[in-house]
């Protein structure tokens, strides 16, 4: 009988020596989203060693036309995506070593996450969260594979530290207006095809077929079927404060504050609060029984109210399903989760 | 002349995907200033840049025959 790897073995940049290099390498996915599950299911089948994927969502019926680790049964109980896409994923391939985690990430512990990891594979939906991914990158000298889609549009570039330029050299502060599933929807070949690209180039860097990298960023547009690229012979700027002579790596070190986020591509809005709390669930249960109707498992807990879905989880993140107002959905936050209240509901 | 090609939501709010410009000696910056205030083009000047495929920044000058490619950033995933 053939291994369940023959095929991939046989093609000739990859090899047997290939395959083995891959079944060593550990890689963390940013995000478990559309890109985040694609990539992940195509490195598990591929055999990859080890996967780190964290995701700070739950999933919803309105993820399951493009992020294809999902099922009906999943959106229904709300499970977390990171949850899910473990179970999945080890069914998928039980040599692959996979570690997932519910978790906002941010610099401080995302920096915790990266040791020993090969390549760091983005599967966000915001440049927030891309732009703490490389300076990290750039800091522990670890590349990342920058993937976004929206619409039928795709964009993705290789980052490798000390020879590409980096994402502060592309772009020298966030970019406020990136197009996103809320303005442009998303169709799932465009996040197919962004994917595929990623994870090629991930197959590439890790069976050590370096010189094999595309050096250019590549946008395109599936529906239309254009394609652009965009050399990056003169994208490095020697000032950057990311990767130039006098780094400082200026996203790794942003103060504490509450945030509130409108998630890609639905009616959420995400409120953190300034400080990570430890909830305990029957409480909240309590607080919020009187409102409406409560379930919880052991990640998450919800409850319906009025035209919202409100998520909670342990670490304090509160969900509001059902708008897309940052006001709307503080004012919701404030009913229950005033700093008062939370007192209340808060186990130390 | 200078080709400007547009990509993705700047084809959408301009109705067309190129123009044939006479703006040689303009910078890079100048010309998205000029495109933002003549087409009301939202957000031009956050778009990343390459000159005949090229990436570029804001202060390089064009000269006759090049091509700009104008490419929104892409957020989402
Ligand atoms: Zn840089």
């Amino acid at each position: 009988m053939e291994n369940r790897y023959a095929k991939q073995e046989l093609f000739s940049p990859i090899g047997r020596e290939g395959q083995n290099l891959l079944q060593t390498k550990h890689i963390l996915i940013m995000g478990a989203g559309a890109l985040g599950s694609a990539n992940a299911e195509m490195l598990v089948r591929a055999g990859i060693g080890k996967v780190t994927i964290i995701d700070r969502d739950i999933v919803e019926s309105s993820n399951l036309h493009r992020q294809q680790l999902y099922t009906e049964k999943e959106a229904e109980k709300h499970t977390p995506k990171a949850i899910a896409a473990k179970e999945r994923l080890q069914q998928i391939n039980q040599d692959t070593k996979i570690d997932a985690f519910v978790l906002d990430a941010d610099a401080a512990n995302l920096e915790k996450l990266i040791r020993n990891v090969n390549l760091i594979i983005d599967g966000t939906d915001n440049f927030d969260i891309r732009f703490i991914l490389n300076d990290l990158s750039q800091k522990h000298q670890i590349p990342w594979i920058f993937g976004a889609s929206a619409g039928s549009f795709g964009m993705t570039y290789t980052f490798i530290p000390g020879k590409t330029p980096c994402l502060h050299c592309l772009f020298p502060s966030i970019p406020g207006i990136g197009m996103s599933c809320d303005s442009s929807g998303i169709i799932g070949p465009a996040i197919q095809m962004t994917a595929s690209y990623q994870t090629t180039e991930a197959m590439k860097w890790l069976t050590e077929n370096e010189e094999a990298l595309r050096t250019s960023l590549l946008f395109f547009d599936i529906w239309h079927g254009q394609q652009q690229t965009i050399g990056m012979n003169k994208g490095k700027n020697k000032e950057c404060l990311s990767c130039g002579n006098n780094r400082a790596y200026p996203y790794l070190n942003q103060s504490e504050t509450a945030h509130i986020d409108v998630l890609c591509g639905r009616d959420t809005v995400q409120i953190r609060p300034s400080s990570k709390k430890k909830y305990d669930f029957s409480h909240i249960a309590k607080h919020l029984q009187s409102h409406g109707n409560v379930k919880s498992n052991n990640y998450v807990l919800t409850c319906l109210y009025r035209d919202y879905r409100i998520a909670v989880f342990h670490d304090g993140r509160v969900l509001i399903h059902g708008t897309k107002k940052k006001d709307e959905a503080k004012s919701i936050y404030h009913e229950f989760f005033a700093e008062t209240n939370l007192n209340l509901v808060t186990k130390e | 002349m200078i080709k400007v090609l547009f990509f993705a939501r700047l084809q959408e709010e301009l109705g067309k995907d190129n123009m044939e410009l006479d703006t040689a000696g303009w910078t890079i910056d100048e010309l998205k200033n000029w495109l933002e205030a003549e087409y009301n083009l939202d957000g031009v000047t956050q778009t990343m840049t390459a000159v005949n495929e090229e990436f570029t920044d804001g202060s390089h000058i064009l000269a006759s025959g090049d091509t700009v490619a104008f490419i929104p950033p892409v957020s989402g995933g």
